[in-house]
């Protein structure tokens, strides 16, 4: 399946850029006592995104003296919001600012727009204008101009963390030093969807199974939205999560998104255990922020492995 | 971390934990099921046929689920019940149709599709009315999963005297209790289980989700003794002495949100004589998944299609 770059590429695209500038960030800032620790603070944040879209955000904040690296978690594919991925040490909020955001259709974000899982992915696939990624990928673009305002961000290492839009943000803002991405569904979109039943890519085979006569228009309407192209721009350090030698999104498969991004990329072949994929994970960006020297912080059962 | 093989969990299983559980079900017993069942052709492929149900639970909250049937299917088809993750959405269970199974997935109260009337969120629901044992969130999300056996039992191409019922993390929780409280199932495959040992499980790890009810004794220390009587009736510790069915149990050891040593306790619980329990070193919280998802369809062949 041959993928073309669409000649309007960069103009739609500008004119998402210019949509965020038109709109006042607005942010508004408001303590959670609940989910705050001796070691972090805990906020809830409003802003505003196009549409205008009211998005809302975790942020966290070591306590100390800053500024601190930021990592900041990119909306994914799931209606749930959290505060850190599931899993993650509660102790990297000492180090780190985090910020998690939830895209327009997940929790904390879900008015006037509550998104279905599985549904999201093919919301508004009518044209690249409606589709709801425009929606969702600006979303993200807003958080992280939030996230620059902040003092307490240390802006020589900052990291994109999640799927896709992790790539796709760093593509858009330069101030992305790193990125930690597992491709899941926006590369080469529905060459891929259409080898495989399972979720989250099946939903656009699922879509193409009903609406068989839209599949020009649909991967048309996806190229837009294609991390291959989106790659060319990406300047910041990437560490790309693959599946196994045998999954959809292999190395070799992503061998055409590596090649593509300007930046320094490794590649790691998922080790089919969550536990070794996130270690290596955890290990890569201590390294890029803080030098071979210091420790990851990890969850408890994966300490003695360091 | 070393993880101790023989940990003990502190949990004790409260003197009237059946009286508080029979009453539960007296009120849900009481509520007519009231299902509907709508075909979704978006979701159906040349395989497997997927409607959209829903159902009446506890409180008379609706509940949604997806049911998968292989295309074609009439009768006399072993059934699955697919018990959902805690932030994870309800997966569309198409593969298990496709081996063989009629599969509901259930979406248990404040899970997508099923938010209108409840819905503490994630962060939040772990800690929900956890006070007091009759307005803790998992009062009423348990049953929502068990009234999945009713719906089985009620649809002709199912053969009730095969239910299975399969989960991972919190799925894995809901798997212990709906095979301790429903004897219609007859095997259950349990993996990296959550909602076990909880008081033990927010010291041996920090992380959420079960680091939410450390969250909540920061705030609010007074409550911790109101906390530990309210979860000692939702732990699975205390279901399990009522699995009589074949069960399989598999644990990661590197497990970062679900202690391993909570499976081993619940695993040492279990009533059935009949229980195989797998570790998986060098695993987190996928449990040895890629290795183990073969024994779990070869365990289900064996206990609910005998082994065809």
């Amino acid at each position: 399946m041959t993928v073309i770059k669409p000649a309007e590429f960069d103009s739609f695209w500008d004119d998402v850029d210019n949509d965020l500038a038109s709109i006042s960030i607005a942010p508004e800032v408001e303590y959670v006592q609940l989910r705050s620790t001796d070691d972090a603070d805990l906020y809830g944040v409003r802003i505003t995104s196009i549409g205008p879209y009211r998005l809302f955000a975790y942020l966290s904040i070591p306590r100390g003296e800053g500024p601190f690296p930021a990592i900041y978690y990119v909306p994914k594919n799931g209606s749930v919001h959290e505060v850190i991925p599931q899993g993650t040490a509660i102790g990297i909020r000492s180090r780190y600012v985090t910020f998690s955001i939830a895209g327009r259709g997940m929790r904390g974000s879900d008015k006037p727009y509550t998104a279905m899982y599985p549904g999201q992915l093919t919301d508004g696939l009518e044209s690249a204008d409606t589709y709801v990624y425009r929606g969702i990928i600006a979303d993200a673009i807003r958080g992280l101009e939030y996230l620059m305002t902040r003092p307490e961000v240390d802006s020589t290492r900052i990291v994109t963390w999640g799927n896709d839009i992790a790539v796709m943000v760093a593509a858009r803002r330069s101030e992305i030093t790193h990125v930690v991405s597992t491709p899941a569904y926006l590369f080469d979109t529905v060459e891929h969807a259409l080898k495989t039943s399972s979720y989250p890519l099946a939903e656009y085979s699922d879509y193409l199974r009903l609406y068989p006569d839209r599949k020009n228009e649909v991967i048309s309407i996806l190229s837009m939205y294609n991390l291959r192209w989106h790659a060319q721009a990406v300047r910041a350090e990437t560490l790309l999560r693959a599946d196994h030698s045998n999954g959809i999104y292999s190395p070799e498969v992503l061998a055409g998104l590596e090649n593509g991004i300007a930046g320094d990329v490794t590649v790691h072949e998922s080790e089919r255990s969550s536990f070794k994929d996130g270690l290596f994970a955890e290990k890569w960006i201590t390294e890029k922020f803080f030098g071979p020297d210091v420790k990851a912080i990890v969850p408890e059962h994966w300490r003695s492995t360091l | 971390m070393k993880v101790d093989r023989n940990y003990r969990c502190k949990v004790v299983k409260p003197d009237d934990f059946d009286e508080f559980w029979d009453g539960v079900l007296r009120d849900v017993n009481a509520i007519d099921l009231d299902s509907t069942m709508e075909k979704d052709d978006l979701r159906s492929n040349d395989e497997v046929d997927v409607y959209q149900v829903y159902y009446n639970s506890l409180d008379h909250v609706r509940i949604s689920a997806w049911y998968s049937v292989p295309k074609g299917a009439t009768g006399n088809l072993p059934a699955m019940i697919q018990l959902p993750g805690y932030q994870s959405d309800p997966p569309i269970a198409r593969e298990w149709a496709a081996k063989g199974y009629a599969c509901i997935s259930v979406n248990p109260r404040g899970k997508v599709r099923s938010r209108t009337q409840f819905d503490p969120g994630y962060p939040g629901l772990l800690t929900y009315g956890i006070v007091d044992k009759n307005s803790y969130s998992y009062r009423g999300f348990y049953v929502d999963a068990w009234r999945a056996v009713d719906f089985l039992l009620g649809r002709p191409e199912v053969d009730g005297a095969n239910i299975g019922a399969v989960g991972g993390s919190q799925g894995g929780g809901l798997a212990i209790t709906i095979s301790a409280m429903r004897k219609e199932v007859k095997a259950v495959s349990i993996s990296a289980p959550y909602l076990c040992g909880y008081m033990d499980a927010i010291e041996l790890t920090h992380a959420y989700p079960f680091h939410e009810i450390n969250d909540y004794l920061h705030t609010y220390p007074e409550r911790r003794e109101d906390i530990e009587n309210t979860v000692a009736y939702f732990d699975g510790i205390s279901f399990a002495d009522k699995i009589e069915c074949a069960v399989i149990l598999n644990v990661g050891l590197q497990d970062n949100v679900v202690p391993p040593e909570t499976g081993y306790a619940v695993f040492d619980v279990i009533a059935s004589s009949n229980k195989k329990l797998y570790k998986y070193d060098g695993h987190g919280h996928d449990a040895g998944k890629y290795v183990h998802g073969a024994i779990i369809d070869k365990f289900f062949e064996a206990e609910l299609k005998g082994g065809k």
